[in-house]
């Protein structure tokens, strides 16, 4: 499948900016199962941009400078990708949570592909007693990890309220495990939250889903922005497993993976500073077309 | 007279050994002072308490305390709970130079094994790879920043400054409590306790050859001067600011290295390289040695919520222009789970083992060591591996397992089975005492010792000789228990070899004469100029209220104003903003105004006008005198009537003015001061003389207008006429040779802007230099006859623009992020 994606930011400003400096997350990663065939960045009315040095983190970060007063800012990325990715099956030899949880505890790979980084609480998802033994319920640590990885998701896609109007985007877990309601963000930071919990290595995926279904189906919930799911390492042999506890279902065909962190923190899409504006306006829209022919195949 | 010599000199030695004698008597084991046996080192020292509070240790704790306050007034803050975070004990702690030569080679060990697996973490991440270290064990430490992943750091070094902290063992032995790597504070009270020791017992430097600590440094300093690319570096001390706790320390510090003290600020990254906002422009910064926690260091690399920080500084790091001590992540190492890893790391990579052990430490996320911990619970402590509180614990700090019971134990090995990475085990530590003053006399108290040490301009490691002891409350010897400590002390390393008296200060010849001390950040000129403005608001609003108190209102009715002038104060005073408008103008009304003005919490009054000046003065406090800083700090005077507390405050205004006028160097801070309060004081002429000095003003008016400007004398000594109103607005308005008048103070205003740095080499004037010329020339061709109401509003509004076209042009206005943190979710 391939999949052309234009994902537009602008922010209108009360007053002149100064000048800015922000970090641009925009551009899509490689991982198993994607590949980014063509990309632009389109920044208007001016900025001047050049990559970050190599931050070894899971994520294409572009330094974006605007040294002209502006009123707005509008940021536009530009992707085509392809995306061949099937959904991981479930079975009874799969390593167990305990013997997961166990190698990630050993594991010699300290980059920011390797399970170690995601064993622990991060900034945006401390670990959480009441939510861990809620999602213990799903984590009994003989079970077969995939199939233990999936129960939960489905249930949280079951017990939780999607609501935009719930929370917002610095909604500790904690509140939107309370409230039993949020967007894909609360949903996958409870199920990290989870995971970590039970000593699992877990981490947080933003990037997109398919916005118009395949014939037949229903639309995905997350279509008309950026969605978040949440990565589950699998042991060795396995490696990163997607699950999107908002749907119910494994990353596979319909997802696209812009960057990969321990928390939204490390991988938001666009931040930075702005000096001399006064309130901001945002709007965002995202559009996740699949290529004609595609479609009409 | 013979005999009475004798028993003096006798006196100190009967003291000192009976001391000793009757504080080891009762002793346990494991005492420095007793361990030392009839030690004449410590003798020696208590001859020397001896000498100068005879047989009273209290008298030596005070004067001690005396001392350690003296000093603290000059860059401590009065006022704040954190003032002195642990007062000084009178007894240093002594050690031999042979033991600490031990200690210091281990030290250096310590920082140069660190060094190598922070560079390796951060690089090749070898260890990992030969199984020396598990990946989690980086990764799970929050102060591993994986940004800095990769980056060379300029300079070549993570570490620049580390301290660790030591105890004494009850045999003697000496090991590794805790690491600090990130941004370790500490050795500016090490520098102001062995200030106050010298100071309360002179002799002891020379009775015991006191290793000095000058040296030290100077080393750090020219380590760091090294490790950058120009040959003469500008280097800064980055503080998160005067909230932080240890502020009055760093700014001491920053005094004594001769850094430039700076906020996050004051610093911009432009082209990959980092320079300090000052009036003169931009201007290059080498190096920094931060005291900030590092994931603040940048918004942009780092944490994005954070407001202290340098946007862009990783990236000047990346570029190799900027030497960062120490570099961001370098405080991996600090978790308790690494002390589980360093014997091995240390043995494998150097082929020996460490001279100071750890910790003896057990990571839970290690299979075996998790069973035996589990095994072995009750005589251990268990804690969090990497300073973050585990589910299954209640505190931050290591407890005791066997203190762990019922629910609270079943729901730590529930926890430890789900996330063993989470905890260590660790032995218990028990630590040596050492002689405190208490009110019983001498006391033995556990204590840790907090060592520091520096890279020097060959790269090699220097260690600080001493450092300072933190003792603790209780008896319990107990590390785990002791806690931040009660009383800090001085640490003295004493050996057979006098020690040559160095100071920080360099050879004569090596240093090139510089009459412009160097950069002023136009943050500390902002502060300079409002410090100046403030006092002189203060001042004259002071001015008004004793006008008023001493003419009309206490005064018999004889020498009262009239009610019309009575009113026109009584407006000054309201347009200031200083109290609102009272009932009527009896009174009983006008105490009541007078006594808003002079002290109300809710209006500009002279309380808050001081209020707003200290708070300013703190905020600069490594430029400003001792005095001066003591002065400004003084607690608002209570006693007597209003009367007496206004001519307390005058005083202290006048002392201010005076130390600022005479006292102060005459460098780019001064001027932005005087340039404060001649801006105000111009204000102020510029108001009363429309008020009070216009035509159809009677004699009070007049008289009033002279005590206002502070001119009686001078208006007496000119005319001998009497009161008339054209001479009077000349004296206070035009006449440039009069010190108060409108005049004088916008010829300084010209010169202070003339003498300021200007940006272009076109020689044209800047525009704050426009203004004020222009304001010259009005009041150059102005005639006191003639002169009116609106021109004199006309020059009020002029100065008004002037004052925001020095800040403007000088200083960091809207350079500050108004947002830091994260934008947007999209």
């Amino acid at each position: 499948m391939i999949y052309d994606i234009r994902h537009i930011t602008r922010f209108d400003y009360q007053g002149s900016v100064r000048f800015a400096r922000c970090n641009l997350r925009l551009q899509p990663i490689d991982w198993p199962g994607q590949e980014l065939l063509d990309y632009k960045l389109v920044i208007s009315p001016s900025g001047r941009t050049f990559p970050a040095r190599a931050e070894a983190g899971l994520a294409h970060v572009m330094r974006l400078v605007v040294e002209d007063p502006v009123k707005f800012l509008s940021i536009e990325s530009i992707s085509r990708i392809a995306v061949d990715r099937p959904a991981p099956v479930p079975s009874a030899d799969d390593p167990t949570l305990a013997e997961v949880a166990a190698a990630a505890r050993v594991s010699r790979d300290p980059s920011a592909a390797g399970p170690a980084a995601y064993l622990f609480p991060s900034p945006r998802i401390p670990l959480d007693r009441d939510i861990g033994e809620w999602c213990a319920a799903d984590l009994q640590p003989d079970r077969p990890v995939l199939e233990a990885g999936m129960a939960l998701a489905q249930r949280i896609r079951r017990e939780f309220q999607f609501d935009t109007e719930a929370t917002l985007i610095d909604t500790s877990p904690h509140e939107a495990f309370v409230k039993r309601a949020g967007v894909c963000q609360d949903l996958a930071q409870i199920m990290i939250t989870g995971l970590r919990t039970a000593g699992l290595p877990a981490a947080y995926a933003s990037g997109y889903i398919r916005t118009i279904p395949p014939p037949g189906k229903t639309r995905l919930v997350g279509a008309d922005a950026t969605h978040a799911w949440v990565l589950l390492w699998c042991g060795a042999r396995i490696g990163w497993v997607g699950l999107d506890p908002t749907n119910g279902i494994w990353m596979a065909n319909d997802h696209i993976i812009m960057a990969i962190g321990r928390d939204y923190g490390d991988i938001a899409p666009i931040d930075g500073i702005v000096l001399g504006a006064g309130a901001q306006k945002l709007d965002v829209s995202v559009d996740v077309a699949p290529e004609v022919e595609e479609v009409a195949a | 007279m013979a005999t009475l010599t004798a028993t003096t000199l006798l006196d100190p030695s009967i003291h000192a050994r009976r001391w000793i004698a009757d504080y080891c008597a009762k002793r346990r084991a494991g005492d420095v002072l007793c361990d030392a046996g009839e030690s004449v080192a410590w003798t020696a020292m208590f001859e020397e308490i001896a000498t100068v509070a005879g047989d009273d240790l209290g008298q030596a704790r005070e004067r001690v305390q005396h001392h350690a306050d003296d000093i603290g007034t000059g860059f401590s803050i009065p006022g704040d709970t954190e003032e002195r975070p642990w007062p000084l004990s009178p007894v240093p702690l002594l050690i031999d130079s042979a033991e600490w030569a031990h200690i210091s080679a281990g030290v250096v060990q310590r920082a140069e094994l660190l060094e190598h697996v922070v560079a390796d973490l951060y690089g090749d991440a070898k260890l990992v790879e030969k199984g020396l270290i598990p990946a989690a064990l980086t990764a799970g430490s929050p102060y591993y920043l994986r940004p800095m992943a990769g980056l060379q750091p300029p300079g070549d070094h993570h570490l620049y400054f580390v301290a660790f902290d030591l105890g004494r063992g009850p045999t003697g032995e000496w090991r590794v409590l805790a690491d600090h790597l990130r941004a370790p504070a500490g050795a500016g009270y090490a520098l102001e306790n062995r200030l106050a020791i010298s100071r309360a017992f002179g002799g002891l430097q020379t009775k015991l050859n006191i290793e000095r600590h000058a040296p030290f440094f100077a080393a750090f300093r020219d380590g760091l001067a090294a490790a950058c690319r120009r040959s003469e570096p500008r280097i800064g001390l980055l503080t998160p600011g005067r909230y932080s706790i240890s502020y009055a320390e760093q700014a001491h510090l920053a005094r004594y290295l001769g850094f430039l003290f700076v906020e996050g600020a004051d610093l911009a990254a432009l082209e990959d390289k980092l320079y300090v906002r000052t009036i003169g422009g931009l201007k290059r910064i080498d190096a920094i040695w931060h005291r900030i926690d590092p994931r603040f260091l940048d918004p942009l690399a780092l944490d994005s919520h954070s407001q202290i920080g340098v946007p862009g500084l990783v990236d000047v790091m990346a570029a190799g222009n900027t030497v960062v001590a120490n570099a961001p992540g370098a405080g991996v190492p600090e978790s308790a789970a690494f002390a589980a890893f360093l014997p091995r790391i240390c043995a494998r990579e150097t082929g020996r083992d460490l001279i100071l052990p750890n910790i003896a430490t057990w990571w839970c996320g290690q299979e075996r060591a998790r069973a035996s911990v589990i095994e072995d619970l009750d005589n251990l402590l268990i804690g969090p591996a990497f300073g973050v509180q585990p589910l299954g614990l209640d505190s931050l700090n290591p407890v005791p397992g066997a203190e762990i019971t019922g629910a609270a134990r079943a729901r730590l090995l529930a926890d430890i089975a789900l996330r063993p990475q989470d905890y260590v085990g660790q032995e218990i530590v028990r630590l040596s005492t050492m002689p405190v003053v208490t009110e019983a006399g001498l006391v033995p108290r556990p204590f840790t010792l907090r060592v520091f040490a520096a890279r020097g301009a060959d790269g090699q490691w220097t260690v600080m000789p001493g450092g300072f002891a933190r003792i603790g409350a209780a008896p319990d010897v107990r590390a785990s228990v002791m806690g931040e400590g009660t009383w800090s002390a001085d640490v003295a390393i004493h050996g057979p070899e006098p020690v040559d008296a160095v100071s920080l200060l360099p050879p004569a010849d090596t240093v090139h004469i510089r009459r412009n001390p160097g950069t002023l950040p136009s943050r500390v000129a902002d502060n300079f100029f409002w410090l100046g403005r403030y006092l002189e608001r203060g001042e004259a609003l002071l001015n008004i209220i004793r006008v008023m108190l001493g003419n009309s209102i206490d005064a018999d009715a004889g020498g009262a104003l009239g009610p019309e002038t009575i009113g026109r104060l009584v407006g000054l005073v309201i347009n200031g903003g200083g109290a609102t408008k009272p009932a009527s103008l009896k009174r009983t009304d006008l105490m009541q105004f007078v006594r808003t003005a002079l002290e109300s919490e809710e209006t500009h009054s002279v309380r808050a006008i001081n209020r707003l000046a200290r708070g300013i003065g703190k905020g600069s406090r490594d430029r400003l005198a001792a005095d001066f800083v003591r002065l400004l700090d003084a607690p608002y005077p209570t006693r007597g009537g209003m009367l007496d507390r206004t001519g307390s405050l005058q005083r202290r205004y006048a002392a201010l003015a005076g130390l600022s006028a005479e006292h102060m160097g005459r460098t780019a801070a001064w001027r932005f001061h005087d340039l404060g309060r001649r801006i105000e004081r111009a204000l102020t002429m510029a108001r009363a003389v429309p008020t009070f000095g216009m035509a159809g003003t009677g004699t009070d008016d007049l008289s009033t207008l002279l005590d206002l400007a502070d001119s009686q004398i001078s208006y007496r000594q000119r005319y001998l006429t009497g009161i008339a109103r054209v001479p009077v607005v000349d004296l206070v308005a035009l006449d440039p040779g009069n010190p108060r008048s409108l005049a004088y103070q916008i010829e300084r205003i010209v010169e202070h802007l003339r003498a300021l740095p200007v940006l272009g080499d076109d020689g044209m004037e800047e525009d704050q230099q426009a203004q004020a010329n222009t304001l010259l020339a009005g009041v150059l061709t102005a005639n006191a006859a003639r002169l009116s109401e609106p021109t004199l509003k006309q020059a009020e509004r002029r100065l008004y623009g002037l004052s925001d076209a020095i800040a403007r042009r000088y200083f960091l206005q809207g350079a500050e992020p108004l947002r830091a943190a994260g934008m947007t979710l999209a």
